[in-house]
Parts: C-alpha cells; sequence; structure tokens
C-alpha cells in the first residue's frame, strides 16, 4: 500500500518534473509557429507605419515602372491587350467601412494578388528569355509585395489586435486556367495595372492612418 | 614420420597465427572515425578485457601513438576493466591503444584495441559582425557582403561558417556556406534586398566540439551602403567672394533611402579639411553654400551621404570638384624694398616689391610714386608680371626719396606702402654685429639689437636682405629678396630658397618708423654685410698657373683667382704642386687665399717642371691645369761675365797681333812685298821710262785670243756676270790681250809683272791691273826700232781662272788644245761659252822673274803658236 501510494507519488513527482522540461520546449514552439505575428513588437507603431507607407509608395510607384517596362516587352498590341476583360483577376478595389476593415481588404488583396505574380512571372519566362526586366521586375515585386503585406498585417495587429487576421485560401480567388499567348499577356498586363492601382490605393489607406493609428494606441497605453 | 612433423609444424604456425590476430579488449568510447577531444580538458576511456580472455587487468598497458601512458594514470575499474584519464594538449592527436601483451615464451594471444584521438577546440564566437549591401545603380544590392572576427585561435578541427539572413516574420532564410578556413567574410545573397524591413543576419560557426554564432538585426538600411551624392558642382558668385556654392543630386530615390549629406573642403595648399557641421546638411537637400572663405582662393569640395537619422552606412566621398572664390580688392600692402648701389656721383637705386600677402586676386599693376626732397619727382603705372616687379632710378647723394606704392587688382586698390630713403650723410644706425650660421640646411642669421634712438624715430622691424653673387648679366630677376622679422627678434632662420654653392650677401637692416603727418614713415638702417654659403661644395675649376719668372733654380708663379661662381665656397687656400718632368715626386707649398702669386725656390737648373696650384674650400679641393717650364742653365749675370770675358780677351789679342806687326813690319813687308828689281837700275840695259808704247805697237800684231766652246754648259756663274765685261775688253783691247799672250808666249824673263801682282792673290772678281812689258831687248837683241818701254795697263778686266789658280796650270795645259785662232771663232759665240773649265788664259807667272832663261816651257801647250803675234824679239 506504502509502496503504492510511494509509487503515486513518485510518478506524480517525475510527471511534474517533465511537465518543466516539455512547457518551455511548447511555449518555444508555440512561439516559433506565431513568429510573424511576434516580428510586428519589434517597431515602434509610427515607424511600422512609416516604414510600411515607404514601402509601399515605393512599390506603387516601381509598379508603375513595371507595369511600362511589360507593356513596352509586348509588343505593339499593348495597348489593346491591357484594355481586355479578365474576371478571374482580383479587383484592386478597397471594401470596408472603418479603417480595420480598409486595411483588411488591402492585406487580402494583397495575398490575392500574390499568387497571380507568380503565374505572370512564370508565363513570363517562357514568353520570354528567362531572365529579363519584366520577370527580374515581377521576382522582386512579389518579394516586396510579400514584405508589404506582413507590413499591413502588423498594422492590422495593432489596429484590431483581439481579432484573428483571416489569411486568404492560396489559389482560391481561381488562376486562370491554360491561356493563349495572347490571353497570357493580357492577363499579365491586367494583373499588373490592378497591382498598381491596389498599391495606390493602399498608399492612401496607410496615409489616412498617419496620426491616427499611433496616437490611438499611445492612449491607450500599448505603445 | 616426415610428413606428419611437417603438419604439426603448419598447425602450429596457424595457430600462432590466429592467436596473434585474436583480439580480446575493447576501448570505451569507441568510434568507427576519430573521436574528437578538446585540447585542455580530460579525457577518460576503459579498456574491457572480453569474456574469455586470458589476459587480467594487470595486463593491460595504455600506449598513445608509441608511447606508454604512465600507470599512475590507470584506473583499475574491476578484473576485467582498466581506464585511463589524459589530459588533452594540442599535438595528442593520435592512437589511443589498448594492449595486452604476449608474454615470452606464452601461447596467449596478443590483443591490441585502439581509438583514434583528435584534439582541438571548441569554435570562438565570431565578434564585429558587419554586413553591407551597397547600392547598385538605383537600387540596393541583394548580395550582402558580411564579414567577422573569427578569433586568432586554430580550432585544429574542421570548422565551417555559415551566414543566414531573413527578413522576420516571413519563412525563407538565404544561407551562404564559406568555404574558407577560419572565414573572414561571406556573400550571402538575398534575391531582392528587403527595403523598409527588418533584416536579421546571423553568421554561425560549427564544429565537433560546439558552434557560436553572431547575430545582428536592424532596419534593412543599415545594411545599405549608398554611393557618392552625384554630379557635385561648386559654382562662383560674382559680388560673393567669400563664399562658394555647392550642388548635387541624390543618388537614389528618397523612397529608398532617404538621404543626408556631409560637405568638406579644403584649400588647394592645404590637407586639412573642414567639415560643414551635419546640422547645417540635415535634410533632403541639394545646394549648400559655403561661406566665410578667402577671396580668390582655390577651394576642394567633396561630398558623402548616409541615410537620414545615420540609417545607413556613410558613402563614399565623392570625386574632388576645385573651384576657385572670386575676387576681392587686396588687403594688405605690397611688400616694398630697396637695393642701392653707389656710383661715382650718385645712386642707383632699383625699388623692388612683393604681391601683397593678401592679394585677394590676380594684381594687375601697381602705382608707383616716388617723391624727392618732398616733391612729386615721378609716378608710373607698372604692370604686374614677375619680370617686371622693379624699378630703377638715380638718387643724387644728396637727395633723399620717398616712395609710395599701391597694387590694384580687378575689385580695386591695396594699401599703400611707404618707403624712405635718406640723403647718403643721413643714414641711420644699424646693427652692431651680425653673424650666420647653417642649420638644417638653411640660414640662420644673429644679430645684436640696436639702441633705441631719440624721438620721434622708433625701431619697427628688422629686415633681412639676401642677394647672389655675382650677378649674371643675362639674369633679368634681381637675384635678391628679403625677409622682415619683429623688432623683439634678434635671429632668425632665413626662409629663402637659397642654392647651394652659391654666395649670397646677408644684410641686416633695421626699420625705422616715424610720424610725420598722418602716415607713418619706414627708413632703413645702415646694414651690415656679410657673405654666406647655404652650403658649400669643391670649387668648380682650379686656377690656371703661369710661370712669369723662370731663373736658374727659381720660378716664380702667377695664378688668377677663377670666378666667384666657379667657388662654390670660401676658398681657404691654394696648394701649389711641382714636379721634376715626369718623376711624379710631387713638392707642395699652401698659401692663404688671397695670394695669386709664388716664387718657388731652390729648383735645379736646366730642368723641366711640372706644376698646378689647387684651389680648396672647405668642403674639397680640385687642381687647376697643368704648366711646365724649364729652369735656365745660368744665373743671372753669368753670360754677361763670358760675353765680357772674351771680348777683353779678343780685343788684347788683337791689340797684341798689331804691335808684333808694327815691329816687324820690315820683315812682313819683304814677305809680302818682295823687292823686284828696277829696270831703270838694270845694268843690262836703259829704262826709258817715256817711250810710247801704244802708238808705235803695230795693230796687225795683235793677237786676238779665241777661245773655243768647250762646253757651254759648265760656265760658272760669275763668269757669265762678268761676260759682258770680258767680251767688250777681248774685242776692244787687243793690246792687252796680246800682251797676255805675249808674256806668256815671251820668255818669263822678259814678261815681267808690276808689284800691283801682289794682288793676285784676290778672287777673279776683283780687277787687276795688267801691265804691258816691252822689252827693249834681251842679251844683245835690241828692237828695231822702239825703245824698251814698260806700260801698266789700267785694265779692269778679271783675271782668268787659270791666272787665279796656277796651281790649275797643268789642267790648262791639258786644255790648251782647246784654243783657237781668233778668225777661226764667231765673235757671239764666245761670251755664252765661257767656262771656267775651257775658257781660261795663261796666267801670269807671278813667280819671280828667274834670272835663268829657259826655253819656253809648256807654254806651247797652253797657247797655239803666235807666228805673226808678236814682233820678232
Amino acid at each position: 500500500m506504502n509502496c503504492h501510494v510511494m509509487n503515486m507519488v513518485c510518478l506524480s513527482q517525475r510527471s511534474q518534473a517533465k511537465f518543466r522540461i516539455i512547457l518551455p520546449i511548447l511555449i518555444l514552439i508555440a512561439v516559433e509557429l506565431v513568429h510573424p505575428t511576434m516580428s510586428c513588437k519589434n517597431e515602434k507603431c509610427s515607424q511600422l507605419l512609416h516604414r510600411s507607407l515607404k514601402l509601399t509608395r515605393l512599390m506603387s510607384k516601381r509598379s508603375a515602372d513595371l507595369l511600362e517596362t511589360y507593356k513596352a516587352s509586348q509588343g505593339d498590341s499593348a495597348d489593346l491587350i491591357c484594355d481586355m476583360q479578365m474576371d478571374n483577376v482580383p479587383v484592386s478595389t478597397i471594401s470596408g467601412q472603418t479603417m480595420s476593415e480598409r486595411i483588411l481588404s488591402v492585406y487580402t488583396h494583397l495575398k490575392e494578388f500574390l499568387p497571380h505574380m507568380k503565374t505572370v512571372m512564370e508565363q513570363q519566362k517562357d514568353l520570354n528569355p528567362p531572365i529579363n526586366p519584366v520577370v527580374e521586375g515581377l521576382h522582386s515585386m512579389i518579394t516586396h509585395v510579400h514584405h508589404i503585406a506582413q507590413r499591413v498585417n502588423c498594422i492590422l495587429q495593432i489596429l484590431q489586435p483581439n481579432i484573428p487576421i483571416p489569411e486568404p485560401a492560396e489559389r482560391s480567388t481561381g488562376i486562370p486556367p491554360a491561356q493563349n499567348i495572347f490571353q497570357q499577356k493580357a492577363y499579365g498586363c491586367i494583373v499588373l495595372s490592378r497591382l498598381q492601382e491596389l498599391l495606390s490605393q493602399a498608399v492612401q489607406e496607410q496615409k489616412s492612418l498617419k496620426g491616427k493609428m499611433c496616437k490611438q494606441r499611445t492612449k491607450n497605453g500599448s505603445l | 614420420m616426415g610428413s606428419s612433423h611437417h603438419l604439426l609444424v603448419f598447425l602450429m604456425f596457424l595457430h600462432y597465427a590466429v592467436g596473434f590476430t585474436y583480439n580480446c579488449v575493447k576501448i570505451l568510447p569507441d568510434s568507427s572515425s576519430s573521436i574528437v577531444v578538446e585540447v585542455g580538458k580530460n579525457f577518460t576511456a576503459t579498456c574491457h578485457l572480453l569474456e574469455g580472455c586470458a589476459y587480467t587487468s594487470d595486463d593491460i598497458e595504455w600506449r598513445l601513438g608509441n608511447l606508454s601512458i604512465a600507470k599512475q594514470s590507470y584506473h583499475r575499474i574491476n578484473e576485467t576493466a582498466v581506464s585511463v584519464t589524459i589530459n588533452i594538449s594540442s599535438d595528442m592527436s593520435d592512437w589511443l591503444k589498448c594492449t595486452a601483451p604476449k608474454e615470452s615464451l606464452s601461447y596467449k594471444p596478443r590483443s591490441i584495441y585502439g581509438i583514434f584521438l583528435r584534439a582541438g577546440y571548441p569554435p570562438l564566437k565570431p565578434k564585429n559582425l558587419s554586413c553591407i549591401a551597397v547600392q547598385e545603380d538605383k537600387d540596393i544590392s541583394p548580395n550582402l557582403n558580411c564579414s567577422w572576427d573569427p578569433g586568432s585561435r586554430n580550432p585544429l578541427i574542421d570548422t565551417t561558417y555559415t551566414v543566414y539572413a531573413n527578413v522576420p516574420g516571413t519563412v525563407l532564410t538565404h544561407k551562404a556556406d564559406c568555404k574558407q578556413h577560419l572565414a573572414r567574410f561571406c556573400v550571402v545573397n538575398l534575391e531582392t534586398f528587403p527595403i523598409h524591413m527588418v533584416l536579421k543576419v546571423w553568421v554561425e560557426v560549427k564544429n565537433a566540439l560546439g558552434s557560436e554564432r553572431s547575430e545582428l538585426q536592424s532596419d534593412s538600411s543599415y545594411f545599405a551602403k549608398p554611393n557618392p551624392p552625384l554630379n557635385v558642382q561648386v559654382l562662383t558668385e560674382d559680388k560673393f567672394p567669400t563664399s562658394l556654392v555647392v550642388t548635387w543630386k541624390h543618388p537614389i530615390d528618397r523612397t529608398i533611402l532617404k538621404l543626408s549629406y556631409a560637405i568638406r573642403y579644403r584649400k588647394v595648399t592645404s590637407n586639412v579639411w573642414i567639415e560643414v557641421p551635419e546640422s547645417f546638411t540635415r535634410g533632403y537637400i541639394e545646394s549648400f553654400r559655403l561661406q566665410s572663405l578667402e577671396p580668390y582662393t582655390q577651394y576642394v569640395v567633396q561630398m558623402r551621404c548616409i541615410g537620414e537619422s545615420n540609417s545607413s552606412y556613410w558613402s563614399n566621398w565623392s570625386p574632388s570638384v576645385t573651384e576657385r572664390t572670386t575676387e576681392a580688392k587686396p588687403a594688405s600692402a605690397p611688400d616694398l624694398w630697396r637695393i642701392i648701389r653707389p656710383t661715382s656721383n650718385s645712386r642707383n637705386v632699383t625699388l623692388i616689391w612683393k604681391a601683397p600677402v593678401k592679394a585677394n586676386g590676380k594684381i594687375r599693376f601697381y602705382n608707383l610714386s616716388i617723391n624727392q626732397n618732398n616733391e612729386k619727382f615721378e609716378s608710373h603705372n607698372i604692370t604686374a608680371d614677375n619680370l617686371s616687379q622693379m624699378y630703377s632710378m638715380e638718387l643724387p647723394a644728396g637727395k633723399m626719396a620717398s616712395i609710395e606704392i599701391t597694387a590694384y587688382n580687378s575689385a580695386g586698390e591695396s594699401p599703400k606702402a611707404t618707403l624712405s630713403i635718406p640723403r647718403s650723410d643721413k643714414e641711420l644706425p644699424g646693427v652692431k654685429d651680425m653673424s650666420w650660421s647653417v642649420r638644417d640646411e638653411k640660414l640662420q642669421v644673429k644679430w645684436t639689437a640696436v639702441l633705441p634712438l631719440p624721438h620721434p624715430l622708433k625701431l619697427s622691424e628688422y629686415l633681412l636682405e639676401w642677394v647672389k653673387i655675382p650677378q649674371s648679366v643675362h639674369q633679368k630677376e634681381l637675384p635678391a629678396g628679403w625677409q622682415r622679422v619683429p623688432k623683439n627678434v634678434t635671429v632668425t632662420t632665413l626662409n629663402a630658397g637659397l642654392e647651394k654653392f652659391k654666395r649670397y650677401n646677408i644684410s641686416v637692416y633695421p626699420i625705422y618708423k616715424y610720424q610725420p603727418g598722418h602716415v607713418w614713415h619706414f627708413q632703413p638702417g645702415r646694414p651690415v654685410t656679410r657673405p654666406a654659403y647655404v652650403q658649400q661644395g669643391p670649387p668648380k675649376e682650379g686656377p690656371t698657373v703661369t710661370v712669369t719668372k723662370s731663373k736658374k733654380n727659381s720660378a716664380e708663379l702667377t695664378w688668377e683667382e677663377t670666378p666667384l661662381d666657379s667657388h662654390q665656397g670660401f676658398i681657404i687656400h691654394y696648394t701649389i704642386f711641382y714636379a721634376i718632368g715626369n718623376t711624379k715626386q710631387w713638392k707642395s707649398e699652401t698659401v692663404g687665399p688671397n695670394v695669386h702669386s709664388y716664387v718657388l725656390t731652390d729648383l735645379a737648373s736646366e730642368t723641366d717642371y711640372v706644376v698646378y696650384v689647387m684651389a680648396s674650400t672647405e668642403a674639397g679641393s680640385v687642381k687647376g691645369t697643368d704648366c711646365t717650364f724649364k729652369t735656365m742653365k745660368y744665373g743671372d749675370g753669368e753670360v754677361e761675365v763670358i760675353v765680357v770675358v772674351v771680348c777683353l780677351s779678343f780685343l788684347f789679342l788683337t791689340v797684341f797681333i798689331i804691335m808684333i806687326c808694327l815691329r816687324k813690319r820690315e820683315v812682313i813687308k819683304k814677305l809680302l812685298w818682295p823687292q823686284v828689281p828696277d829696270p831703270s837700275d838694270s845694268s843690262i840695259a836703259h829704262w826709258s821710262p817715256d817711250f810710247p808704247i801704244k802708238a808705235d805697237l803695230p795693230k796687225e800684231d795683235v793677237s786676238v785670243v779665241e777661245v773655243d766652246v768647250f762646253d757651254g754648259k759648265s760656265l760658272c756663274e760669275e763668269d757669265k756676270g762678268v761676260l759682258p765685261l770680258k767680251k767688250d775688253k777681248y774685242l776692244s783691247e787687243e793690246h792687252s790681250s796680246g800682251i797676255g799672250g805675249s808674256s806668256c808666249m815671251s820668255s818669263p824673263r822678259h814678261s815681267v809683272s808690276d808689284s800691283d801682282e801682289g794682288d793676285s792673290g784676290q778672287t777673279t772678281s776683283s780687277t787687276v791691273q795688267y801691265s804691258t812689258v816691252l822689252g827693249s831687248g834681251y842679251k844683245g837683241q835690241t828692237p828695231s826700232h822702239q825703245p824698251p818701254a814698260f806700260a801698266r795697263s789700267e785694265s779692269t778686266q778679271p783675271l782668268l781662272d787659270c791666272e787665279e789658280h796656277p796651281d790649275h796650270l797643268n789642267e790648262s795645259q791639258s786644255r790648251s788644245s782647246y784654243f783657237r785662232r781668233g778668225r777661226e771663232l764667231e765673235p757671239g759665240v764666245l761670251a755664252p761659252e765661257c767656262d771656267g773649265g775651257s775658257l781660261t788664259f795663261c796666267p801670269v807667272q807671278e813667280e819671280e822673274p828667274s834670272p835663268v832663261a829657259e826655253e819656253p816651257p809648256a807654254s806651247a801647250l797652253c797657247y797655239m803658236p803666235q807666228k805673226s803675234g808678236y814682233r820678232p824679239q
């Protein structure tokens, strides 16, 4: 009996010891899993907004340049192909009533555009030499749009810290099916055009946060 | 029997062989590869005897490499296990072996087991990690150049360095493996530089003994290094001589990296940079005005940039841009000086000046105004250039002058510089003493301060003047300079670039000032001057020596001083070297620098000497050209004495001979002029001196001697000269010739020469008086109608050769066959055929007439028989 009791005590002591070891590991894993959100807290609110705005403004400008480069590389029918209508390309319209909703819309749209940009890049690799200004620009643009999305995510975390940010499903917006070359060119042009529009609106949305977001956070005492 | 024995031996060998390889020991820890052990730490290994092993733990022996490990390090665990603990050092990378040795003559198998130990160090943490991404075109390069300090300790074992980079929040991590041993740098490619994102970079170093890492995390701009500002320009502005405007372009778009700028500048002549405070250039600007600069001065400007708030690396400095500020009017007066050279009744004053120190521009011209005795004398505008910054004038000794000069540039005029030149007898006192020395290849001048002068004269400063001598005639610039020093200084170093080996006259002037009105006047005092060299050298050339007087045992040498320019220093002495001919046994004499002639004594007479003179400065010597001379055979007066003695001796001899002649004159007379019998005193016949001779001589009886041609070429030159005369005589004075011939034909007793025949010893060119002796009969042969007569011929016809040389008579005899009679000879042929060898007459016998009558001797050989030439006696 005593032995059983002792065994029970011993067992409970052993499990506590194991828990002490496992718990930090679990916490560490959890921290690592939520690493993206944790990185936002390395920066001050104003600094975050400032850098995000600068990056978005830069990419807005570069997307315009990239669109021009794209058009120039597609031949004489560039204007024609860019006027075509395609339904399966994300729209650039920012929706929402509140500041948070609009920033979330920006974030969602950015995420939606990323797979389309990758598709255009792959198509351009096939249409043109693998290394050309359009492909290089797209490759760089994809990285930077990722970074903008990350910044906007951080802004969203500040704007609505208690609400989880919905991640758009991969390829949920529907990548267009097999296309001919003309369609590919038109598709690429539309994607870049709408991306440029989106980034321009994103700049405006972030500008509108100036003087509001960080002031609000300061009042709340978080930053 | 034999086969079984062989089988037994084979089995024993097999057993031994199997036993040799049999292993019943094992080491723990064990590894198929090497076991890495840390230097400095203890390492413990245990050797286990496997089951069935015949050894005990006492048999176990540890060896590291080939060396046994001391037993003290062993630890016997039980009967079958022994451990050993060793302290690892860096040289212990070797086999650690556990052996159970076979005893001698034992059949126990030998066992051995080993592990390979590799000693090393754990990696050190990299220090000072830094990563730079430079600007490429209009973007930041994705290549991140990272460097760090790996530490100086060699880990001894394989160690890898890996650089990682990622943007926190993203899953993509870039990495670069650095292949070098003890890598110090590595480049990691980020594919796209994460603008405006946080970037995390770390370097991880790993080896078998552990790992270390260093980390950097910052905004990505901190890793960026922009290019220098573009198109940096420096602009000048009129009417702003103290400022320059710097403009530039941003090297990178502000959306990527917003920059702030730094500007630095310096004078071209200076190496010290002046940096504009960063607070002045803060902000996203593209121009800046540099102020408080000096007018008309060249400045060098450079720029660099950095992310605002120092958020990036500094760029490199931009290339230098040089620009000159615009002109302002001169801020200081020209430096005016004068050089005075006294002439016979005046002073030659050369005014020289330097441009104002603060010229603030290019001086265009100078306005020079000269007053003499307080009256305006002359005024000139002198163009400013290096060649004409001087002005010469004559100033009488009794006049004073006041000079004013002003410099002008494009912006205006300078303050005025003044200088007074007093009358010659009104010079102010100078410094008392002055000396110089050379220090660090520069002249240091020291002087004694002047005593204070009564009011209103005040000592203003001292002025040191240097003038190169000798001055070249072709030199356009005045080889002079001057330097002003404050009045409280009595020793200073000349800052002039004085040439080596050149002589300079260094003068120290006190400069006095007084204020007669509102303007200060400056007047120099009396100078003290010393010659000086900043560096002396051996003379360029030696003096050329000449021998002015050479005597029997001495010679006077003279040499001229070489040109001052070739001295290259102060001549301290001359050395005269001389030697006999080629003997090279030189003797020398040393004389002072002011001596230029010397008398060499104790020389050998009538001997060739070589001499040269060597000039010496403190830096060396150089010999002049050789000179050769010969001493005299006789000393002074010796020749005169000999001449006088000889002359006197000759005089005495002459007198002595004359005396003898006077005393013995009768004897001499008889010898020279023998007694000729006087026909008048003849006892044989009577002498009738008045008998006409010539009148009665029948012309047809004259015999003309004709000379035959023997050899035209043999006619002597003397005979040619006298030939015309002879010809005339021959043709016109037949009497004489005939008489000559008759004298030869006639008996010597009848042909008696006059006493003048004593001169017959004269040369053939001398004239000889011929006598015509007309016999009055001999031995009873009385002339038919003519009295005996003696006539003296006044002919100047020269004697014929045979007459002059009676010794040649014999020869004449042999030649006599060439004489022909007159009609056989053409008269014209006679003269050129006169020959010494052929044209001969028989000489008149100068012997005393022999009293004995003889038959005509060999005269027959000399003359052809004259049948009708003489009248029969």
